[in-house]
Parts: C-alpha cells; sequence; structure tokens
C-alpha cells in the first residue's frame, strides 16, 4: 500500500508524527549475551537488532588462511522469518544480505585495528528480530556496541542513519526537504540513502543509496545524514558509558 | 583456492608515489578513461566494450513466458553475470565470489531498480504471455574496472537489442520471426551509467577507471550510477577508509561529465551500427514503430 504523503506539505509532520530532523527512539544495551564475547541489543524505531560478537579467535575454517597479517572480520546475518510485516525466508545466500554483510565487514575492517591481530577472525553475527526500516544503519551501530563490548581495539565508532527526501523523484518541486530516519513505511515510498561516519567530523565510511534521486537533492540529504549520525554517535556514546558506570559499581 | 596474486611492496610503493607526484603509470590523467571500444555483433543485442585490456561481452535474448502472478502487467528482466577463469585466473567455475555478487547486485540496482527498461512494455496479454528479457554479461578480459565496462556494455546492448514484434487477436498470439517482420526496439526510460572513482591516501588522489594494479593498491572506492540528466540511481561506498562527505559530492558532479561522455560514444556507435544496418535505405519503411498518423 503506497504511504499517503501529500499531507506532509500541510503540516511538516511525518507518518508517525516526527518532524523532519527527528530520530526515532534509539534503545540500546551492551553485554546481553554471556556466553558471547561481545553482544548488544540495539533498537532504532522499531527495528531490532541482536548482535554477538565471538574473537578475535583462531579462524575457525582451515585451510591458507593462516598467513594473514591482519585479523579477518566474518560477518553473519540472519533476519527472522517474523522480522517483517508479512512471513517471508530469507535465505542465508541472498544477495542482498550477501551485500549487506560485505558492506559491514569492509566497513569495520578500516576502524578495527585488525593488524593486532595476525592469523585470527572476529565474528559478527547479527540478528534481525524486527525490521522498520535503516536496517543496515541498524546492523552497524548493533555491531559497534557488541565490538566495543568484546574490547576490540577501534579507532572510532561507526555510527550509522539514513536519510531520505521527501518528494519522490519524478516530481521537480524546489521546496522537497531531506528528511532524518526513515521508517519501513517511509522507506518504501522515498528515496533514501544510508550513511554511516566515524570520528567527530564529517567522515564518511559507508554510503550506500539505492534508488534514484536528483542530483541537487543529494547535497541536502548527505548534509543532514552526517548532523544524524553525530547525533547517533553521542546516543552510542551515553549507552557506553552507561554501560561502563555499571560496571564499575558492580565490582 | 588460485587468487589474484597481490602486487609486491615494492609496486605497491611505485604505484603510490607516483601517484602522490600527480603521475599514473600509464600516463593518463586521474580523470582521464582508457580507450573505450564498442562494438556490436551481427545480432540484435550483442555488444563487446572494451575499456583498455578489460573487455566485457554481453547478450540479450527474449523469449516469451508467463508473467509472474503477482507482477501481471511486467514482463520479466533479468541479469546474469559471469566471472570465468577466462577474464582471470582468480575466478572459478561455478562458485560465485564476493566480486560477482557485488557486481550482479550493482547492476541490478543501477538497471533494473532504477527502472531504466520499461517492464510494463514487454508485456503482451495481461496475466498470461510477456517478454522475459535476459541480459548475460560475459567478462572475457580482467585488467580493472569491470563494474563500469560491464554497466557500459549492459545498456549499449539493451539499446540496440530488438525483440520480435507480436500481434494479438484477442486470446491469440502471433510472434513474428525476424525474417517476417522487423524487430522492435526495447522501451528505455534512460540511461545510467556506472563510475567507479578510486581513492588512495584518504580522498587526496581520485582516479577514474583504475587498472587492475590500480585497484589493488587503492584505499577504497566510490561506485556512484548516474544518467545523463544528473539522476543518481545508486552510490556505493562499502566501508573502507573514510572520505570527505564534501568528496562524495564531488565524485558525483565528475561522474556526471563521465556518463555523458560514454553516452555520446553509445550513442554514436548505435548510429554507426544503425546506418550499416540501413542497405538502401529501407529501415524507415519497415520499422513498426514508423510514424503513424496523429489522430
Amino acid at each position: 500500500m503506497p504511504l499517503d504523503s501529500s499531507t506532509y506539505a500541510l503540516a511538516h509532520l511525518r507518518v508517525d508524527g516526527r518532524r523532519w530532523k527527528e530520530l526515532r527512539r534509539i534503545h540500546g544495551q551492551m553485554s546481553t549475551q554471556a556466553a558471547a564475547d561481545g553482544s548488544s541489543y540495539f533498537e532504532m524505531g522499531n527495528t531490532k537488532i541482536i548482535c554477538t560478537v565471538l574473537g578475535p579467535r583462531q579462524p575457525t575454517k582451515s585451510g591458507g588462511r593462516d598467513q594473514s597479517r591482519e585479523a579477518i572480520i566474518e560477518v553473519e546475518i540472519g533476519v527472522a522469518g517474523f522480522s517483517g510485516m508479512d512471513r517471508k525466508k530469507r535465505s542465508r545466500n541472498d544477495k542482498r544480505t550477501q551485500e549487506m554483510q560485505y558492506t559491514i565487514s569492509s566497513a569495520f575492517a578500516s576502524t578495527v585495528f585488525t593488524s593486532q591481530y595476525p592469523h585470527s577472525t572476529i565474528t559478527i553475527v547479527l540478528h534481525v528480530l524486527s525490521q522498520d526500516g535503516a536496517l543496515l544503519a541498524a546492523c552497524i551501530n548493533a555491531a559497534t556496541l557488541a565490538l566495543i563490548d568484546a574490547g576490540v581495539p577501534m579507532q572510532d565508532y561507526i555510527a550509522a542513519c539514513t536519510t531520505g527526501s521527501t518528494a519522490s523523484y519524478a516530481s521537480n518541486d524546489e521546496d522537497a526537504d531531506p528528511l532524518l530516519d526513515l521508517n519501513g513505511m517511509e522507506e518504501l515510498e522515498l528515496p533514501f540513502l544510508t550513511m554511516g561516519t566515524s570520528g567527530g567530523e564529517d567522515k564518511v565510511n559507508v554510503l550506500v543509496m539505492e534508488t534514484r534521486i536528483q542530483m541537487p537533492r543529494l547535497e541536502a540529504m548527505v548534509s543532514v545524514g552526517l548532523d544524524g549520525c553525530k547525533q547517533v554517535r553521542n546516543i552510542l556514546d551515553g549507552i557506553v558509558r552507561e554501560h561502563g558506570k555499571k560496571l564499575l559499581s558492580s565490582r | 583456492m588460485p587468487r589474484e596474486a597481490d602486487p609486491s611492496n615494492n609496486e605497491r610503493e611505485f604505484v603510490l608515489s607516483a601517484l602522490r607526484e600527480n603521475v599514473r603509470l600509464d600516463g593518463r590523467a586521474f580523470d582521464q578513461f582508457r580507450d573505450v571500444d564498442l562494438a556490436f555483433g551481427e545480432e540484435y543485442g550483442a555488444a563487446d566494450v572494451r575499456i583498455g585490456k578489460t573487455r566485457v561481452m554481453v547478450k540479450i535474448s527474449a523469449e516469451v513466458v508467463t508473467p509472474y502472478a503477482d507482477r501481471k502487467f511486467d514482463g520479466i528482466f533479468t541479469i546474469s553475470t559471469e566471472l570465468s577463469p577466462i577474464a582471470s585466473p582468480a575466478f572459478e567455475v561455478g562458485r560465485q565470489d564476493q566480486t560477482e555478487i557485488l557486481l550482479s547486485r550493482l547492476l541490478e540496482k543501477t538497471i533494473r531498480r532504477s527502472g531504466a527498461l520499461d517492464t510494463e512494455s514487454l508485456c503482451i496479454i495481461a496475466g498470461q504471455k510477456c517478454f522475459h528479457i535476459r541480459a548475460d554479461v560475459h567478462v572475457l578480459d580482467y585488467d580493472g574496472n569491470i563494474a563500469d565496462a560491464s554497466c557500459l556494455a549492459l545498456v549499449a546492448a539493451l539499446m540496440h537489442f530488438r525483440r520480435p514484434d507480436v500481434e494479438v487477436h484477442g486470446e491469440d498470439v502471433t510472434v513474428f520471426g525476424l525474417r517476417e517482420r522487423e524487430p522492435i526496439k526495447l522501451q528505455m526510460q534512460h540511461q545510467p551509467f556506472c563510475i567507479t572513482t578510486s581513492y588512495f591516501d584518504g580522498g587526496e588522489v581520485m582516479l577514474h577507471d583504475a587498472s587492475l594494479l590500480e585497484e589493488q593498491c587503492r584505499e577504497g572506492e566510490v561506485i556512484i550510477s548516474i544518467n545523463r540528466f544528473g539522476e543518481v540511481c545508486q552510490i556505493s561506498k562499502y566501508g573502507g577508509p573514510p572520505i570527505d562527505g564534501l568528496s562524495i559530492l564531488t565524485c558525483t558532479n565528475m561522474a556526471l561529465e563521465k556518463a555523458k561522455m560514454l553516452d555520446k560514444v553509445v550513442k554514436a556507435k548505435l548510429e554507426e551500427d544503425e546506418k550499416k544496418r540501413d542497405k538502401g535505405g529501407l529501415m524507415a519503411e519497415l520499422r513498426a514503430d514508423n510514424e503513424r498518423e496523429q489522430g
């Protein structure tokens, strides 16, 4: 069912009542699973993800890999059948999932100090419990938290969020607003991109866009995205600090 | 698992230090493509693209099938990519490796998701018959930049391809052979081109059309698909070291120029090919979509 975005121009409120520059509720927890080396639970609106990190450890698959001078980051994404609106089984070898796995692994390969762990693998396992837009962004944020929990040395957090643009590409309307953090319904209808940044400055690690959009529109989306990522980063930082305090006080 | 041998440390240093002095090993400017050569086959829908030593061949074929039950008014369009050992010993038969998955996803996003081919025009009888257009992408020689080459070849082949003409009388469909009636062009809505920008030194050096050696030495890449109207169809920067948000916007601007350049190449070659086929100037009369009287 197409989303009715025609009322946006009147009140500047989106379907879920947010303004253009508002994030959804973000909630995160660390050390949720005792068995894993690092784990986290992350919610971005109704998108819910559990992430576990195993390693750095010896590569489980033997053969030829031992000569590596730096750690290999493996990513597995499991999308639960009940996570979407209709129950659909997404296979592990789905190309979209594999692309996401590749994106996450290469994003973290440049942020984690992989050279500290030669001959080893770090496995990031992501379970998608519920999807409502910003799947890749939520996966990246969850992985960041879990990696920090595992104590893997990293240069910085990678914080990610999505941005969209109100009008679809066809209409040439000048006063199209960029939107921050689209939900699942908006994502179906509007052009959007996923962006992951690290560091306080505007350094982009990941940028993935799959929909058609006019070039001038892109600039506003990127700048809103950079700003959104900064907000997400602060929230992630808050979660990590709170977790640290709890750990210290329980000693 | 055979792998592409990594360049030695000395070689890598050499490439990088040359780039820092604004020199590419083959003497090109940073934003210059290697020679782009496009050739069409005898049949409709066969395109052969060479960018430097990289060579990609695309063949389009059409058959009549039943449409998917949930998309009754749409034809079917599939792209299949194949990286075989003919291109490079690093590719194996029957095993999908990372490069192949990324390439096929890239083409899928660029051509299919952006709606470059109008699939509704492929419908013959809603819910019963439609055309299935299949594009087979074969990489024949691998010397870097297969994304740009495959996308160029695919777009050129789609524009060159003609599907058989059909006639519908109630429930009866007649598909005319190529000899009986002049086949019909596919309806393309726009022509997107992939432009890969490779970056070095955290975005200090940006290269277009990197050769294999340059690809092996690069820090990361940004792949942008854009058509000549300046509509961006896809951006993918999968990880890699971070670069400025601003440089991505610069990349799109440069990509637009390149896309216009490639667009011109395709148009010129298509025209050339059409002239070659138009023996005796009969083509205009044979065409099924010739000018009809406006009523």
